[in-house]
């Protein structure tokens, strides 16, 4: 057979991206040797101090037991990441500045589609099998996408509202109520603008809520039959434009701007992810200890957020380590507890030890979530591109 | 012991404007060569010197004691220069600028040739003081000495005397020739002033035409 | 020998400079992106909303500069405001737009202020912030690049030369009984504007291509057309990086328009200004006091921002509308546990702009006068373009020469700017420098070497020093470059300063504001006292 020069070379440059493709058939032991004074350089959001803190402890615990360095890559928007590493392959850059990055929804879909992951490894990490893969199906389900083994669960999110219950008593269950609440409070009631995350998550919720079919959620879907399934959602944002902050004519930048908003009393309404955050924000005294946070009756959205390592990453042995202590009982119990950053586990409390589940006992606290609805998966992936478009050219083109 | 030119000539952009001349200038005579503003005077001293500038390019030899000078760096070619200005270095002390041109000797022996010219520059006490803090005829006085101090075996003087005041110019003039004299140098004076020529000095002046001729 | 000056120069600033533009220019060529640009529904609006803020904020900054520069001529201000402007320069433009915000905002001082008086118990419904007109942003931009203009035309006006003939020109048209206005409009503005050209389309190309600021405070939906494009450039989707990049050629090449227009329209104008020039004296003065009064406002209100910046680093918790927050010093124990980010811009400020000089130095020694023209035709063109272009070329550039995610990398990104700002601080004071003082010394057998350390560079220590605070300065506000190349592995102020401002932490936020400040100040503080005359007693 004869090999073109050309093909050769790119068989060269293809090979020199799966250098440890043995790594994830080997045992863990070997890992865990190979990681021995690796440096990882976790690539994960930042914007508040105590995920960075947990961060930085799960560094300093890493370190302590398996010698490997722990670097928190501070960054604003995942995509940045996913960018990167694309142009760090498409360069033909094998060590890659990525060794393990925080990733969810559209950015796991770009990376998976594009094969710029490792893997599989998630389910062959000693601890995957603490998961509770069966009680929360967003486990292996990132927004429709299956993930394969490509990422490995670290946290669990559902869309939760909150605010000040002095100022707001009988909180809205419903997109229709909070309608309500923004019509009698005009300018005080808003969301950020896609694509931020909780934008992009509020639009969707409102879609879940305002489409009578359900069942078309989890389908792919194209421009026409979103334009077409999408009126009353389009009716509804159009009905509550008027009454949002600023008329509906700007919108905050980011879920966390809008957080701001509320403890200064600018905003009524506050959303997020992470239903224990609203508890964590009385506890730090950014927010009042009058907090009430909720999920509407018929369900918010969920989903799981997951660590993955890039096809190219220098300290592959490094990242698995870490990724699996991110899993351990320890680790989840501390993530859990409000006092330090309260992001729910994605461990089955069943599957562990006594002592261990005990670490996840919790009582209510001031800002926890006391009128809680069920996780409704997100709509399939397709929707994201035709929600933000959409609402780009109604809302925001000026 | 002479200061030569011989067969010197000036270019600017392929054009002649000074055509080929010699001269001799004799150890101790001070030789005027006139000329109007623009004639191409400074351009012919910064050549004898060694740092014309590059649109200008000039021929023929400058022979100062016997040696062809043509190849040798201007710093090493001791011909002393005055300028209209003084240029004291304005950052250095009165004697800082003097120490600057002495040559290379023991310290102390330097501060006291320092302090002796202060001395017959009648500037006594002047060692530490900043250059702006003199008056135009002590600088011009400083400034010469600075030169002198190099042991220059030539030197070029480009109208040294034309910003200084009217009463003050032919004190610093008489005081000029005389400490010339006395080091005994050839010296090649470029003006545009007939007052500033030393009596019975010769004169040169280059005519309109780029030609130098003796007046 | 020629040839030995020009080497480093090139291979740190020239080639990466043309590197950059190279990959900026290719992305051109790419049918696809251009169609989804021009489908993009913010494309148009994002367009006008730049224009609209970098002409009205450069407009805005010259009057600024003239009514202040013409009040304070010759009097007893005049003296300081060079070094008063300076300062102000050294504030970083990320720094003004988070403390003018902190000012501003519906739960800012002002609103603070005004709901103790009345009586409000939640921030008012103000648009002050983020407005759709890109007003604050205007307000921002014309308060950070008034000082940069009053500051060249002070230079301008200090030359010996140009303040003699200038007093004259005065003297003699009041006397024919031409008042303040007729002297500055039609004398002296009309002889400065050829120096005054370039930097005010600088400014102008600047404050429309600005991101860093208008993420801070400028619009959101839709927000400048620079914002659009980094949105695009930072995408996961390889679409939504190629829009970004032709993006950003429509925009430099809609600026360049929008300058040809302004050009041609000057021309077109210029009868009905020789009409305005040669009619008969007008004895019209502006009160000095108005002059006096902005120049008070402009100093009182940098300092306000910085006193706000210091105030808001330590109030923890503080809930609308209490003016007193609670105090604690978190955010600043928290920066100085992990000072990295202050260490790599520190670092890097100083390694470039020290680096710069050098390779400034060895062009300047070496290379004949004619060829500085090839300098600062590349850095006007660095300057003159918008950054967002250059920094996306820059990242591809670099990407390729294995250059992201590493110190040199980042070191040569931040050397660019650094070395195009000084090569035209420094290449015109150092080129005046009276060459028979060299004659002179070389008279007394002194070696060019010699004449460099012990007479040239004295002589220079002015502008040199000036030259490295502002280098340490631009090096300390690059955004742009230092978020594409440092790859997430590297942190630095600018960097940190905008994460945090879209986070909840405004202590921390204030606190690298006020980091970002700090530094370059003491850094022209300090250059200011090396800088100055060996006999000057102040």
């Amino acid at each position: 057979m004869k090999i073109s020069r050309r093909s050769a070379l790119q068989l060269f440059a293809a090979s020199t991206f799966v250098p440890f493709a043995p790594a994830f058939a080997a045992d863990w032991k070997t890992i865990e040797a190979e990681a021995k004074g690796q440096e990882v350089f976790f690539n994960a959001w930042a914007g508040a101090d105590n995920i960075n803190a947990y961060i930085s402890w799960a560094g300093e615990e890493v370190m302590k037991r398996w010698g490997v360095k722990l670097t928190h890559v501070k960054i604003t928007d995942t995509a940045e990441v996913v960018k990167r590493v694309r142009d760090e392959v498409k360069a033909g850059k094998a060590d890659g500045s990525v060794d393990l990055v925080w990733i969810n929804g559209a950015n796991f879909k770009a990376m998976k589609s594009e094969k710029l992951l490792f893997g599989p490894f998630a389910e062959s990490l000693p601890n995957f099998a603490l998961v509770d893969v069966k009680g929360k199906p967003t486990t292996t389900k990132d927004f429709t996408e299956t993930t394969d083994g490509l990422e490995s669960p670290w946290g669990m999110a559902q869309f939760t509202f909150f605010a000040d219950g002095a100022k707001v008593a009988n909180p809205p269950r419903s997109m229709i109520e909070l309608a309500a609440v923004a019509k009698a409070n005009p300018g005080r009631v808003t969301y950020p603008a896609p694509p931020d995350f909780h934008g992009t998550t509020f639009l969707k919720q409102a879609l879940v809520e305002t489409v009578a079919d359900k069942s078309i959620f989890s389908k792919p879907i194209d421009q026409a039959g979103f334009d077409g399934a999408a009126k009353p959602w389009l009716a509804f944002l159009d009905e509550i434009k008027p009454s949002l902050w600023r008329e509906g004519k700007q919108y905050p930048k980011s879920q966390a701007e809008i957080t701001q908003m509320v403890a200064d009393g600018e905003l009524l309404i506050g959303l997020t992810f992470n239903p224990n955050e609203p508890a964590n924000l009385v506890a730090a005294g950014t927010l009042p200890k009058t907090t009430i946070a909720w999920q509407h009756t018929a369900g918010t959205i969920g989903n799981s957020h997951f660590v993955a390592i890039p096809a190219n990453a220098k300290a592959k042995a490094g990242a698995q380590v870490v990724a699996n202590f991110l899993l351990s009982a320890e680790a989840q119990a501390k993530k859990n507890d409000l006092k330090t950053w309260g992001d729910p586990t994605v461990l089955d409390i069943a599957k562990l030890s006594g002592d261990d589940a005990k670490m996840f006992a919790a009582s209510a606290v001031p800002g926890s979530v006391s009128l809680p609805g069920p996780a409704i998966l997100e709509p399939d992936a397709s929707f994201v591109a035709l929600i933000e478009s959409t609402w780009l050219s109604h809302y925001a083109a000026g | 012991m002479s200061l030569q030119l011989k067969n010197i000539s000036l270019v600017l952009d392929g054009k002649q404007f000074i055509a080929p001349f010699s001269l001799d200038i004799a150890e101790g005579e001070v030789l005027t060569l006139m000329g109007r503003s623009g004639s191409g005077k400074s351009s012919l001293l910064s050549y004898i010197a060694g740092d014309l500038p590059s649109p200008f390019s000039g021929e023929g030899d400058v022979v100062l004691n016997g040696k062809t000078l043509n190849n040798t760096p201007p710093r090493n070619r001791n011909i002393g220069r005055l300028f209209q200005d003084d240029l004291l270095f304005p950052h250095m002390t009165v004697g800082e600028n003097l120490l600057f041109s002495l040559p290379r000797g023991a310290r102390v022996e330097r501060e006291a040739m320092m302090q002796a010219v202060l001395t017959r520059a009648e500037l006594e006490g002047f060692s530490d003081r900043a250059p702006h803090t003199l008056s135009g005829g002590q600088r011009s006085r400083v400034s010469l000495m600075r030169s002198l101090l190099a042991k220059p075996e030539a030197m070029l003087l480009d109208e040294p005397f034309n910003k200084l005041d009217r009463d003050l110019r032919s004190t610093i003039r008489d005081y000029t020739f005389s400490h010339l004299k006395t080091c005994n140098v050839p010296t090649l004076l470029v003006t545009h002033d007939i007052s500033d020529v030393p009596v019975g000095g010769r004169i040169f002046e280059i005519t309109k035409s780029g030609e130098v001729k003796h007046v | 020998m020629v040839g030995v000056g020009a080497i480093p120069i090139c291979l740190l600033f020239a080639v990466p400079l043309i590197a950059s533009l190279y990959y900026a220019l290719i992305g051109a060529f790419d049918s696809a992106a251009w169609q989804a640009l021009f489908a993009h529904p913010q494309l148009w609006s994002g367009l006008e909303l730049s224009i609209f803020t970098g002409a009205t904020s450069a407009v805005l900054a010259l009057i600024t500069a003239i009514i202040i520069v013409a009040a304070t001529y010759e009097t007893a201000t005049w003296r300081n405001l060079p070094a008063t402007m300076g300062a102000m320069l050294a504030l970083p433009h990320i720094a003004l737009a988070i403390g003018l915000s902190l000012l501003i905002m519906p739960s800012g001082i002002f609103a603070r202020i005004v709901a103790n008086i009345v009586g409000w118990q939640t921030p008012p419904n103000w648009i002050t912030t983020h407005d759709p007109n890109g007003l604050a942003l205007i307000a921002a931009l014309t308060i950070k690049e008034a000082p940069f203009l009053i500051w060249i035309i002070a230079g301008l006006l200090n030359r010996d030369d140009i303040r003699q003939i200038f007093n004259n020109q005065r003297a003699a048209a009041t006397s024919l009984g031409h008042g303040g206005i007729s002297v500055w409009l039609r004398l002296f503005l009309p002889q400065m504007m050829p120096k005054l050209i370039w930097p005010l389309v600088i400014v102008f190309i600047y404050a429309a291509t600005v991101v860093d600021m208008s993420l801070v405070i400028g619009p959101t939906q839709p927000p400048t057309l620079a914002t659009v494009v980094w949105a695009d450039v930072n995408s996961e989707q390889v679409i939504n990086n190629a829009r970004g990049n032709v993006g950003a050629i429509f925009l430099s090449i809609t600026l360049a328009l929008c300058l040809g227009v302004t050009y041609a329209l000057l021309k077109l104008g210029a009868p009905l200004f020789r009409t305005f020039l040669s009619s008969a004296p007008s004895s019209l003065s502006l009160p000095n006091l108005v002059g006096i009064a902005k120049y008070q406002m402009l100093i009182w209100f940098y300092l306000v921002i910085v006193v706000l910046l210091f105030f808001i680093s330590f109030a923890q918790n503080w809930s609308f509308p209490n003016l007193a927050p609670i105090i604690s010093v978190r955010a600043w124990t928290q920066i100085f546990q992990n000072p990295s980010a202050l260490i790599t811009s520190v670092e890097l400020a100083i390694s470039t702009s020290l680096t710069a000089l050098v390779l400034i130095i060895l062009w300047l020694e070496i290379l004949p006068e004619k060829a500085d023209r090839i300098l600062i035709l590349l850095s006007v063109a660095l300057l003159g373009l918008p950054a967002i272009l250059v920094g996306l070329g820059q990242y591809r550039a670099f990407l390729n020469f294995g250059l992201t995610g590493n110190m040199m990398g980042l070191f040569l990104a931040h050397l660019m700017p650094v070395t195009a700002y000084m090569i035209i601080v420094l290449t015109s004071p150092y080129r005046a420098l009276d060459q028979r003082y060299s004659a002179t010394a070389s008279s007394f057998g002194k070696s060019e070497i010699e004449f460099l350390w012990q007479i040239k560079l004295p002589l220079l220590k002015a502008p040199i020093y000036a030259a490295l605070a502002i280098g340490f300065a631009v090096s300390f506000s690059q955004y742009i470059p230092a978020q594409l190349l440092a790859a997430g592995r590297y942190s630095t102020l600018p960097i940190e300063a905008v994460t945090l401002t879209s986070g909840t932490n405004r202590p921390l936020t204030a606190a690298f504001a006020l980091l970002l400040l700090l530094p370059p100040l003491v850094a022209y503080v300090i250059s200011a006292h090396f800088g100055k005359s060996r006999w000057s007693t102040a």
